[in-house]
Protein backbone atom coordinates (compact mmCIF):
# COMPACT_ATOMS: atom_id res chain seq x y z
CA UNK A 1 0.00 0.00 0.00
CA UNK A 2 1.59 3.40 -1.20
CA UNK A 3 0.50 6.86 -0.82
CA UNK A 4 -0.68 8.11 -3.66
CA UNK A 5 -2.06 4.86 -5.20
CA UNK A 6 -5.39 5.99 -7.24
CA UNK A 7 -7.22 3.00 -5.07
CA UNK A 8 -6.09 4.62 -1.17
CA UNK A 9 -7.22 8.20 -3.17
CA UNK A 10 -10.40 6.98 -3.38
CA UNK A 11 -11.10 5.47 -0.33
CA UNK A 12 -9.70 8.69 1.01
CA UNK A 13 -12.34 11.06 -0.68
CA UNK A 14 -15.14 8.47 0.01
CA UNK A 15 -14.09 9.26 3.49
CA UNK A 16 -14.18 13.06 3.02
CA UNK A 17 -17.28 12.90 1.11
CA UNK A 18 -19.76 13.50 4.34
CA UNK A 19 -17.36 16.27 5.12
CA UNK A 20 -17.97 18.18 1.61
CA UNK A 21 -21.39 17.44 2.03
CA UNK A 22 -22.40 18.95 4.90
CA UNK A 23 -19.89 22.08 4.24
CA UNK A 24 -21.15 22.31 0.92
CA UNK A 25 -24.40 22.07 2.00
CA UNK A 26 -25.15 24.30 5.27
CA UNK A 27 -21.69 26.00 4.55
CA UNK A 28 -20.97 27.22 1.11
CA UNK A 29 -24.49 26.67 -0.29
CA UNK A 30 -25.47 29.21 2.49
CA UNK A 31 -23.11 31.58 2.27
CA UNK A 32 -23.34 31.47 -1.51
CA UNK A 33 -27.04 32.51 -1.69
CA UNK A 34 -26.03 35.21 1.28
CA UNK A 35 -23.48 36.79 -1.46
CA UNK A 36 -26.46 36.86 -4.22
CA UNK A 37 -28.80 38.14 -2.23
CA UNK A 38 -26.21 41.03 -1.50
CA UNK A 39 -25.80 41.33 -5.38
CA UNK A 40 -29.79 42.04 -6.12
CA UNK A 41 -30.15 45.18 -8.13
CA UNK A 42 -26.82 45.29 -9.42
CA UNK A 43 -25.48 45.88 -6.34
CA UNK A 44 -27.54 48.29 -5.08
CA UNK A 45 -27.86 47.37 -1.08
CA UNK A 46 -24.18 47.88 -1.09
CA UNK A 47 -24.56 51.25 -1.77
CA UNK A 48 -28.08 51.68 0.45
CA UNK A 49 -25.59 50.46 3.30
CA UNK A 50 -22.70 52.57 2.80
CA UNK A 51 -25.44 55.97 2.74
CA UNK A 52 -26.44 55.00 5.80
CA UNK A 53 -24.78 57.01 8.48
CA UNK A 54 -25.24 53.87 10.76
CA UNK A 55 -22.91 51.90 9.19
CA UNK A 56 -20.16 54.36 9.42
CA UNK A 57 -21.04 54.62 13.04
CA UNK A 58 -21.05 50.65 13.39
CA UNK A 59 -17.81 50.52 11.30
CA UNK A 60 -15.56 53.41 13.54
CA UNK A 61 -17.46 51.43 16.89
CA UNK A 62 -15.85 48.15 15.80
CA UNK A 63 -12.52 49.51 14.84
CA UNK A 64 -12.15 51.82 17.97
CA UNK A 65 -13.62 49.36 20.32
CA UNK A 66 -11.52 46.70 18.73
CA UNK A 67 -8.07 48.15 18.88
CA UNK A 68 -8.41 49.49 22.86
CA UNK A 69 -9.36 45.80 23.48
CA UNK A 70 -6.29 44.53 21.78
CA UNK A 71 -4.19 47.15 23.54
CA UNK A 72 -5.25 46.09 27.08
CA UNK A 73 -5.81 42.24 26.16
CA UNK A 74 -2.01 42.66 25.14
CA UNK A 75 -0.67 44.61 28.19
CA UNK A 76 -2.69 42.29 30.54
CA UNK A 77 -1.50 39.07 28.24
CA UNK A 78 2.08 39.87 28.35
CA UNK A 79 2.36 39.85 32.09
CA UNK A 80 -0.05 36.84 32.52
CA UNK A 81 2.03 35.11 29.96
CA UNK A 82 5.21 35.99 31.53
CA UNK A 83 3.89 34.65 35.28
CA UNK A 84 3.15 31.28 33.53
CA UNK A 85 6.42 31.48 31.82
CA UNK A 86 8.62 31.88 34.91
CA UNK A 87 6.61 29.77 37.17
CA UNK A 88 7.14 26.57 37.64
CA UNK A 89 5.59 23.33 39.31
CA UNK A 90 2.20 23.75 41.40
CA UNK A 91 2.55 27.47 40.80
CA UNK A 92 2.30 26.88 36.77
CA UNK A 93 -0.57 24.67 36.67
CA UNK A 94 -2.76 26.79 39.10
CA UNK A 95 -1.61 30.10 37.19
CA UNK A 96 -2.38 27.91 33.68
CA UNK A 97 -5.49 26.89 35.01
CA UNK A 98 -6.60 30.56 35.60
CA UNK A 99 -5.97 31.58 32.48
CA UNK A 100 -7.68 28.35 30.54
CA UNK A 101 -11.07 28.26 32.66
CA UNK A 102 -12.76 31.34 31.40
CA UNK A 103 -11.53 30.13 28.10
CA UNK A 104 -14.33 27.47 28.34
CA UNK A 105 -16.90 29.55 30.17
CA UNK A 106 -19.95 31.17 27.80
CA UNK A 107 -19.69 34.47 26.63
CA UNK A 108 -23.30 35.01 28.25
CA UNK A 109 -22.61 33.97 32.02
CA UNK A 110 -19.38 36.60 31.36
CA UNK A 111 -21.57 38.97 30.54
CA UNK A 112 -24.17 38.44 33.10
CA UNK A 113 -21.61 37.99 35.62
CA UNK A 114 -20.45 41.44 34.28
CA UNK A 115 -23.94 43.08 34.63
CA UNK A 116 -24.11 41.94 38.02
CA UNK A 117 -21.61 43.20 38.85
CA UNK A 118 -21.33 46.56 37.38
CA UNK A 119 -24.92 48.26 37.02
CA UNK A 120 -26.17 50.82 38.93
CA UNK A 121 -27.25 48.66 42.00
CA UNK A 122 -24.48 46.12 42.04
CA UNK A 123 -21.89 44.80 43.44
CA UNK A 124 -18.51 47.63 43.21
CA UNK A 125 -21.37 50.45 43.25
CA UNK A 126 -23.01 48.61 46.64
CA UNK A 127 -19.78 47.96 48.30
CA UNK A 128 -18.60 51.45 46.89
CA UNK A 129 -20.93 53.29 48.83
CA UNK A 130 -20.97 50.79 51.56
CA UNK A 131 -17.07 52.19 52.15
CA UNK A 132 -18.77 55.47 51.65
CA UNK A 133 -16.55 56.65 49.11
CA UNK A 134 -19.29 57.59 46.54
CA UNK A 135 -22.96 58.92 47.47
CA UNK A 136 -24.77 58.44 44.10
CA UNK A 137 -23.62 54.71 42.08
CA UNK A 138 -21.00 55.44 38.94
CA UNK A 139 -22.43 54.73 35.58
CA UNK A 140 -20.37 51.59 34.96
CA UNK A 141 -23.01 49.84 33.19
CA UNK A 142 -25.13 50.27 29.26
CA UNK A 143 -21.29 52.16 28.14
CA UNK A 144 -18.32 51.62 26.32
CA UNK A 145 -16.32 50.75 29.61
CA UNK A 146 -18.47 47.82 30.39
CA UNK A 147 -18.11 46.70 26.63
CA UNK A 148 -14.00 46.97 26.97
CA UNK A 149 -14.02 45.41 30.36
CA UNK A 150 -16.00 42.38 29.20
CA UNK A 151 -14.52 42.01 25.90
CA UNK A 152 -11.02 42.02 27.01
CA UNK A 153 -12.35 39.48 30.20
CA UNK A 154 -13.23 37.86 27.20
CA UNK A 155 -10.46 38.00 24.55
CA UNK A 156 -7.34 37.74 27.07
CA UNK A 157 -6.55 33.89 26.82
CA UNK A 158 -6.08 34.37 23.25
CA UNK A 159 -3.46 36.91 23.95
CA UNK A 160 -1.84 35.23 26.21
CA UNK A 161 -1.15 31.72 24.06
CA UNK A 162 0.67 32.87 21.38
CA UNK A 163 2.54 35.54 23.46
CA UNK A 164 3.47 32.43 25.77
CA UNK A 165 4.74 30.37 23.09
CA UNK A 166 7.19 32.81 21.76
CA UNK A 167 8.54 32.97 25.71
CA UNK A 168 8.99 29.47 25.79
CA UNK A 169 11.09 29.29 22.73
CA UNK A 170 13.51 31.92 23.70
CA UNK A 171 16.77 29.84 25.08
CA UNK A 172 17.30 30.19 28.84
CA UNK A 173 20.71 30.75 28.18
CA UNK A 174 20.38 34.35 26.70
CA UNK A 175 19.00 35.72 29.57
CA UNK A 176 21.98 34.19 31.62
CA UNK A 177 24.53 35.29 29.07
CA UNK A 178 22.79 38.66 29.26
CA UNK A 179 23.54 38.93 33.33
CA UNK A 180 26.64 37.78 32.99
CA UNK A 181 27.89 40.69 31.02
CA UNK A 182 26.28 42.77 33.61
CA UNK A 183 22.56 43.70 32.50
CA UNK A 184 20.27 44.58 34.84
CA UNK A 185 16.82 42.58 34.81
CA UNK A 186 15.11 45.35 33.42
CA UNK A 187 17.78 45.78 30.62
CA UNK A 188 17.33 42.19 29.93
CA UNK A 189 13.72 42.02 30.01
CA UNK A 190 13.77 44.94 27.72
CA UNK A 191 16.88 44.22 25.05
CA UNK A 192 16.43 40.04 25.20
CA UNK A 193 13.12 39.09 26.24
CA UNK A 194 10.94 41.48 24.81
CA UNK A 195 12.72 41.88 21.01
CA UNK A 196 11.76 38.14 20.98
CA UNK A 197 8.52 37.65 22.25
CA UNK A 198 7.49 40.11 19.53
CA UNK A 199 6.31 37.83 16.72
CA UNK A 200 4.05 36.02 19.71
CA UNK A 201 2.96 39.71 20.34
CA UNK A 202 1.81 40.19 16.88
CA UNK A 203 0.12 36.93 16.78
CA UNK A 204 -1.84 37.99 19.74
CA UNK A 205 -2.38 41.27 18.37
CA UNK A 206 -4.38 39.87 15.04
CA UNK A 207 -5.65 37.29 16.57
CA UNK A 208 -7.41 39.32 19.19
CA UNK A 209 -7.90 42.01 17.48
CA UNK A 210 -10.01 39.40 14.82
CA UNK A 211 -11.60 38.34 17.76
CA UNK A 212 -12.88 41.38 18.73
CA UNK A 213 -14.61 42.53 15.37
CA UNK A 214 -17.05 39.73 15.73
CA UNK A 215 -18.50 40.77 18.57
CA UNK A 216 -22.48 40.56 18.95
CA UNK A 217 -23.43 39.65 22.19
CA UNK A 218 -21.23 41.86 24.22
CA UNK A 219 -22.43 44.98 23.00
CA UNK A 220 -25.94 44.95 23.30
CA UNK A 221 -25.82 43.33 27.16
CA UNK A 222 -23.11 45.67 28.05
CA UNK A 223 -22.65 48.42 26.19
CA UNK A 224 -25.51 51.51 25.23
CA UNK A 225 -27.21 52.56 22.08
CA UNK A 226 -24.25 53.98 20.78
CA UNK A 227 -21.93 51.42 21.00
CA UNK A 228 -23.35 49.66 18.08
CA UNK A 229 -20.68 47.22 16.28
CA UNK A 230 -20.82 45.81 12.67
CA UNK A 231 -22.32 42.34 13.95
CA UNK A 232 -25.17 44.18 15.32
CA UNK A 233 -25.83 46.13 12.00
CA UNK A 234 -26.19 42.64 10.32
CA UNK A 235 -28.85 41.91 13.09
CA UNK A 236 -30.43 44.78 12.71
CA UNK A 237 -31.08 44.87 9.43
CA UNK A 238 -32.07 41.52 8.77
CA UNK A 239 -34.38 41.21 12.07
CA UNK A 240 -35.29 44.71 12.75
CA UNK A 241 -36.11 45.94 9.22
CA UNK A 242 -36.00 42.48 8.03
CA UNK A 243 -33.88 43.49 5.23
CA UNK A 244 -32.02 40.50 3.87
CA UNK A 245 -30.32 42.07 1.10
CA UNK A 246 -28.58 45.23 3.14
CA UNK A 247 -28.12 42.50 6.22
CA UNK A 248 -26.19 40.54 3.42
CA UNK A 249 -23.93 43.03 2.17
CA UNK A 250 -22.54 44.23 5.79
CA UNK A 251 -21.94 40.54 5.82
CA UNK A 252 -20.18 40.15 3.20
CA UNK A 253 -18.32 43.38 4.06
CA UNK A 254 -17.28 41.89 7.18
CA UNK A 255 -15.81 38.63 5.86
CA UNK A 256 -14.12 41.03 3.37
CA UNK A 257 -12.46 42.37 5.90
CA UNK A 258 -11.90 39.75 8.37
CA UNK A 259 -10.05 37.70 5.25
CA UNK A 260 -7.93 40.22 4.93
CA UNK A 261 -6.92 40.24 8.28
CA UNK A 262 -6.49 36.55 8.71
CA UNK A 263 -4.96 36.91 5.63
CA UNK A 264 -2.00 38.66 7.39
CA UNK A 265 -2.32 36.65 10.23
CA UNK A 266 -1.23 33.72 8.01
CA UNK A 267 1.37 35.19 6.62
CA UNK A 268 2.89 36.19 10.15
CA UNK A 269 6.28 34.46 10.78
CA UNK A 270 5.82 31.66 13.25
CA UNK A 271 7.44 31.48 16.66
CA UNK A 272 9.33 28.30 15.38
CA UNK A 273 11.35 30.42 13.20
CA UNK A 274 12.77 32.61 15.85
CA UNK A 275 14.41 30.05 18.30
CA UNK A 276 13.82 26.31 18.86
CA UNK A 277 10.84 25.08 20.46
CA UNK B 1 7.21 39.34 42.40
CA UNK B 2 5.63 38.81 39.07
CA UNK B 3 2.76 36.59 40.03
CA UNK B 4 2.18 39.36 42.99
CA UNK B 5 1.92 42.09 39.72
CA UNK B 6 -0.24 39.17 38.10
CA UNK B 7 -2.53 39.11 41.38
CA UNK B 8 -4.98 41.98 39.75
CA UNK B 9 -5.17 40.03 36.49
CA UNK B 10 -6.36 36.80 37.77
CA UNK B 11 -8.69 38.25 39.74
CA UNK B 12 -10.16 39.99 36.74
CA UNK B 13 -10.20 36.58 34.94
CA UNK B 14 -11.60 34.38 37.93
CA UNK B 15 -14.35 36.52 39.81
CA UNK B 16 -17.05 37.36 37.60
CA UNK B 17 -17.31 33.13 37.56
CA UNK B 18 -17.01 33.38 41.42
CA UNK B 19 -19.86 35.80 41.53
CA UNK B 20 -21.90 34.03 39.51
CA UNK B 21 -22.07 30.53 41.84
CA UNK B 22 -22.65 32.45 45.17
CA UNK B 23 -25.33 34.45 43.58
CA UNK B 24 -27.26 31.19 42.09
CA UNK B 25 -27.85 30.01 45.50
CA UNK B 26 -29.43 33.45 46.29
CA UNK B 27 -32.62 33.27 49.45
CA UNK B 28 -34.48 35.77 48.66
CA UNK B 29 -36.42 37.06 44.90
CA UNK B 30 -33.45 39.87 44.03
CA UNK B 31 -29.84 39.12 43.06
CA UNK B 32 -27.77 40.71 46.15
CA UNK B 33 -23.92 40.10 46.46
CA UNK B 34 -23.56 38.45 49.65
CA UNK B 35 -26.29 36.60 49.09
CA UNK B 36 -26.93 36.58 52.39
CA UNK B 37 -27.08 33.13 52.86
CA UNK B 38 -27.94 29.78 51.09
CA UNK B 39 -30.91 28.54 49.47
CA UNK B 40 -31.53 26.08 46.16
CA UNK B 41 -34.81 28.37 45.80
CA UNK B 42 -33.35 29.49 42.51
CA UNK B 43 -32.50 26.05 41.04
CA UNK B 44 -36.30 25.36 42.31
CA UNK B 45 -37.48 27.73 40.63
CA UNK B 46 -36.03 27.09 37.31
CA UNK B 47 -36.71 23.26 37.83
CA UNK B 48 -40.50 24.93 37.40
CA UNK B 49 -40.33 27.27 35.25
CA UNK B 50 -41.95 25.75 31.58
CA UNK B 51 -40.08 28.30 29.57
CA UNK B 52 -36.40 27.55 30.99
CA UNK B 53 -37.21 23.82 31.13
CA UNK B 54 -38.03 23.85 27.82
CA UNK B 55 -35.42 25.88 26.65
CA UNK B 56 -33.00 23.53 28.24
CA UNK B 57 -34.33 20.79 26.01
CA UNK B 58 -34.31 22.49 23.00
CA UNK B 59 -30.70 23.20 23.76
CA UNK B 60 -30.02 19.67 24.56
CA UNK B 61 -31.72 18.12 21.53
CA UNK B 62 -30.08 20.80 18.87
CA UNK B 63 -26.61 19.59 20.71
CA UNK B 64 -27.14 16.49 19.97
CA UNK B 65 -27.50 16.92 16.67
CA UNK B 66 -24.55 18.65 16.76
CA UNK B 67 -22.82 16.35 18.39
CA UNK B 68 -23.59 13.24 16.37
CA UNK B 69 -23.64 14.84 12.81
CA UNK B 70 -20.87 16.24 13.11
CA UNK B 71 -18.59 13.99 14.96
CA UNK B 72 -19.72 11.44 12.61
CA UNK B 73 -18.54 13.63 9.83
CA UNK B 74 -15.20 14.86 11.56
CA UNK B 75 -13.99 11.25 12.80
CA UNK B 76 -14.50 10.29 9.15
CA UNK B 77 -12.36 13.33 7.75
CA UNK B 78 -9.68 12.61 10.48
CA UNK B 79 -9.56 9.07 9.19
CA UNK B 80 -9.34 10.29 5.33
CA UNK B 81 -6.95 12.96 6.23
CA UNK B 82 -4.78 10.34 8.25
CA UNK B 83 -0.82 10.38 7.41
CA UNK B 84 -2.16 11.50 3.87
CA UNK B 85 -0.32 13.00 1.33
CA UNK B 86 -2.74 14.19 -1.81
CA UNK B 87 -1.90 17.60 -3.39
CA UNK B 88 -5.27 19.56 -1.77
CA UNK B 89 -4.74 18.06 1.77
CA UNK B 90 -3.58 21.47 3.16
CA UNK B 91 -7.10 22.93 1.34
CA UNK B 92 -9.12 20.48 2.63
CA UNK B 93 -7.71 21.26 6.94
CA UNK B 94 -8.13 24.95 6.17
CA UNK B 95 -11.82 24.40 5.16
CA UNK B 96 -12.46 22.20 7.79
CA UNK B 97 -11.66 25.03 10.28
CA UNK B 98 -13.71 27.46 8.36
CA UNK B 99 -16.51 27.62 10.77
CA UNK B 100 -14.25 28.74 13.61
CA UNK B 101 -12.75 31.49 12.11
CA UNK B 102 -15.84 33.03 10.46
CA UNK B 103 -17.73 35.27 12.78
CA UNK B 104 -21.20 33.77 14.04
CA UNK B 105 -23.09 36.84 12.97
CA UNK B 106 -22.37 35.98 9.27
CA UNK B 107 -22.78 32.23 9.69
CA UNK B 108 -26.12 32.86 11.76
CA UNK B 109 -27.35 35.33 9.05
CA UNK B 110 -26.53 33.09 5.66
CA UNK B 111 -27.98 29.79 7.87
CA UNK B 112 -31.09 31.80 8.96
CA UNK B 113 -31.36 32.38 4.38
CA UNK B 114 -31.31 28.87 3.77
CA UNK B 115 -33.07 27.14 6.48
CA UNK B 116 -36.02 29.48 5.95
CA UNK B 117 -36.07 28.47 1.89
CA UNK B 118 -36.57 24.51 3.59
CA UNK B 119 -39.00 25.32 6.76
CA UNK B 120 -36.13 24.91 9.72
CA UNK B 121 -36.11 27.96 11.21
CA UNK B 122 -37.98 28.06 14.52
CA UNK B 123 -36.82 24.30 14.81
CA UNK B 124 -34.45 22.53 17.03
CA UNK B 125 -33.37 20.50 14.21
CA UNK B 126 -32.49 23.57 12.44
CA UNK B 127 -30.19 25.24 15.39
CA UNK B 128 -28.68 21.67 16.09
CA UNK B 129 -27.70 21.44 11.63
CA UNK B 130 -26.36 25.06 12.05
CA UNK B 131 -24.02 24.17 14.91
CA UNK B 132 -22.77 20.87 13.61
CA UNK B 133 -20.43 22.55 11.09
CA UNK B 134 -19.65 24.51 14.18
CA UNK B 135 -19.13 21.15 15.76
CA UNK B 136 -16.52 19.92 13.10
CA UNK B 137 -13.70 21.60 14.08
CA UNK B 138 -13.75 20.77 17.40
CA UNK B 139 -13.94 17.09 17.10
CA UNK B 140 -11.38 17.71 14.02
CA UNK B 141 -8.58 18.89 15.67
CA UNK B 142 -8.67 16.72 19.04
CA UNK B 143 -8.95 13.16 16.39
CA UNK B 144 -5.95 14.57 14.39
CA UNK B 145 -3.82 14.71 17.53
CA UNK B 146 -4.66 11.26 19.02
CA UNK B 147 -4.02 9.94 15.56
CA UNK B 148 -0.74 11.58 15.27
CA UNK B 149 0.66 9.06 17.29
CA UNK B 150 -0.75 5.93 15.40
CA UNK B 151 2.28 4.45 13.29
CA UNK B 152 0.78 3.81 10.06
CA UNK B 153 3.09 0.66 9.86
CA UNK B 154 0.91 -0.73 12.53
CA UNK B 155 -1.76 -0.01 9.50
CA UNK B 156 0.55 -1.86 7.43
CA UNK B 157 1.03 -4.73 9.28
CA UNK B 158 -2.53 -5.19 10.20
CA UNK B 159 -3.76 -5.02 6.63
CA UNK B 160 -0.59 -7.61 5.65
CA UNK B 161 -2.24 -9.51 8.43
CA UNK B 162 -5.06 -10.23 6.54
CA UNK B 163 -7.00 -7.62 8.12
CA UNK B 164 -9.88 -5.99 6.31
CA UNK B 165 -11.75 -1.89 6.35
CA UNK B 166 -13.88 -3.04 9.66
CA UNK B 167 -10.93 -4.69 11.30
CA UNK B 168 -8.81 -2.17 10.61
CA UNK B 169 -10.90 0.10 12.11
CA UNK B 170 -12.16 -1.46 15.45
CA UNK B 171 -8.36 -3.09 15.93
CA UNK B 172 -6.26 -0.23 14.84
CA UNK B 173 -7.82 3.30 15.14
CA UNK B 174 -10.97 2.89 17.31
CA UNK B 175 -8.24 2.34 20.30
CA UNK B 176 -6.30 5.69 19.44
CA UNK B 177 -9.28 7.10 18.61
CA UNK B 178 -11.67 6.91 22.16
CA UNK B 179 -9.83 9.14 24.10
CA UNK B 180 -10.02 11.77 21.55
CA UNK B 181 -13.28 10.86 20.29
CA UNK B 182 -15.25 11.59 24.19
CA UNK B 183 -12.86 14.57 24.65
CA UNK B 184 -13.82 15.97 21.45
CA UNK B 185 -17.87 15.16 21.78
CA UNK B 186 -17.38 17.01 24.68
CA UNK B 187 -15.90 20.14 23.39
CA UNK B 188 -18.19 20.20 20.68
CA UNK B 189 -21.39 19.77 22.59
CA UNK B 190 -20.28 22.75 24.57
CA UNK B 191 -19.64 24.59 21.59
CA UNK B 192 -23.14 24.12 20.63
CA UNK B 193 -24.76 24.10 24.34
CA UNK B 194 -23.07 27.77 24.76
CA UNK B 195 -23.62 29.25 21.11
CA UNK B 196 -25.98 31.96 21.23
CA UNK B 197 -25.89 33.79 18.00
CA UNK B 198 -26.20 31.63 15.45
CA UNK B 199 -29.50 30.31 17.65
CA UNK B 200 -31.02 34.14 18.62
CA UNK B 201 -31.07 33.91 14.74
CA UNK B 202 -32.83 30.41 14.07
CA UNK B 203 -35.06 31.14 17.68
CA UNK B 204 -39.14 30.03 17.02
CA UNK B 205 -41.60 30.23 19.47
CA UNK B 206 -40.78 26.06 19.86
CA UNK B 207 -37.08 26.83 19.52
CA UNK B 208 -35.67 29.25 22.34
CA UNK B 209 -32.19 27.82 23.59
CA UNK B 210 -30.79 28.56 27.02
CA UNK B 211 -27.98 30.87 25.65
CA UNK B 212 -31.02 32.78 23.68
CA UNK B 213 -33.26 32.63 26.94
CA UNK B 214 -30.45 34.11 29.02
CA UNK B 215 -29.49 36.98 26.13
CA UNK B 216 -33.32 37.74 26.45
CA UNK B 217 -34.09 38.14 29.74
CA UNK B 218 -30.84 39.63 30.65
CA UNK B 219 -31.78 42.57 28.93
CA UNK B 220 -35.05 42.83 30.74
CA UNK B 221 -33.99 42.37 34.37
CA UNK B 222 -30.79 40.17 36.35
CA UNK B 223 -32.91 37.12 38.52
CA UNK B 224 -31.85 34.44 40.36
CA UNK B 225 -33.15 31.81 37.87
CA UNK B 226 -30.62 33.60 35.23
CA UNK B 227 -27.96 33.12 37.95
CA UNK B 228 -28.61 29.46 38.66
CA UNK B 229 -28.40 28.67 34.84
CA UNK B 230 -25.41 30.60 34.53
CA UNK B 231 -24.00 28.43 37.56
CA UNK B 232 -24.47 25.14 36.09
CA UNK B 233 -22.88 26.32 32.44
CA UNK B 234 -20.18 27.69 34.60
CA UNK B 235 -20.04 23.68 35.77
CA UNK B 236 -20.44 23.02 32.34
CA UNK B 237 -17.49 24.66 31.69
CA UNK B 238 -15.45 23.43 34.34
CA UNK B 239 -15.90 20.12 33.36
CA UNK B 240 -14.74 20.91 29.72
CA UNK B 241 -12.09 22.32 30.98
CA UNK B 242 -11.05 19.59 33.37
CA UNK B 243 -11.57 16.93 30.21
CA UNK B 244 -9.00 19.18 28.47
CA UNK B 245 -6.12 19.32 31.09
CA UNK B 246 -6.29 15.41 31.07
CA UNK B 247 -6.34 15.07 27.46
CA UNK B 248 -2.89 17.23 27.64
CA UNK B 249 -1.67 15.72 30.20
CA UNK B 250 -2.29 12.56 29.05
CA UNK B 251 -0.73 13.58 25.21
CA UNK B 252 1.98 14.51 27.22
CA UNK B 253 3.00 11.58 28.70
CA UNK B 254 2.44 9.10 25.94
CA UNK B 255 5.57 8.77 23.63
CA UNK B 256 4.89 10.41 20.48
CA UNK B 257 4.58 7.08 17.88
CA UNK B 258 4.07 3.78 19.59
CA UNK B 259 4.51 0.79 17.06
CA UNK B 260 3.66 -1.95 20.38
CA UNK B 261 0.21 -2.22 19.96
Amino acid sequence: MRDGSSRELAARMALLAPFFLLYGVLLVWPLGSMVRQSLTDAAAPYAQVVRNPMFRLAVTNTLVISALTTLCALVLGYLCAAAIWKSAGVARVVVLALVLLPFWTGVLVKNFAWAVLLHDHGVVNSLLQDLGLIRQPLPLLHNRFAVIVGMVHFVLPYAVFPILAAMTAIDDRLERAAASLGASRLNTSRLVVLPLTLPGVYAAALLVFIVSTGFFITPVLLGGPKDMMVANLVEYYARQLVDFPAASAVAVLIVAGVSVLVACYERLPKEGQFGKL
Amino acid sequence: MLLLVCAPIFLYLLVPTLIVVPMAFTPGALLKFPPGGMSLRPFRALLGDPAWVDAAIVSLKAAAVAVGLGGVVATLAALGLHSAKFAGRGVVQGALMVPIVAPLIVLALADYQFLATVRLTGTWLGIGLAHSVLAVPYVFITLQASLAGLDPALLRSARGLGAGHWSVFRHVYLPALRPGLLAGALFAFAASFDEAVIALFLQGPAATTLPVKIFTDIQYDLTPKIAAVAALLVGLATLVFVVQTAVLLRRRSQPRATTAG
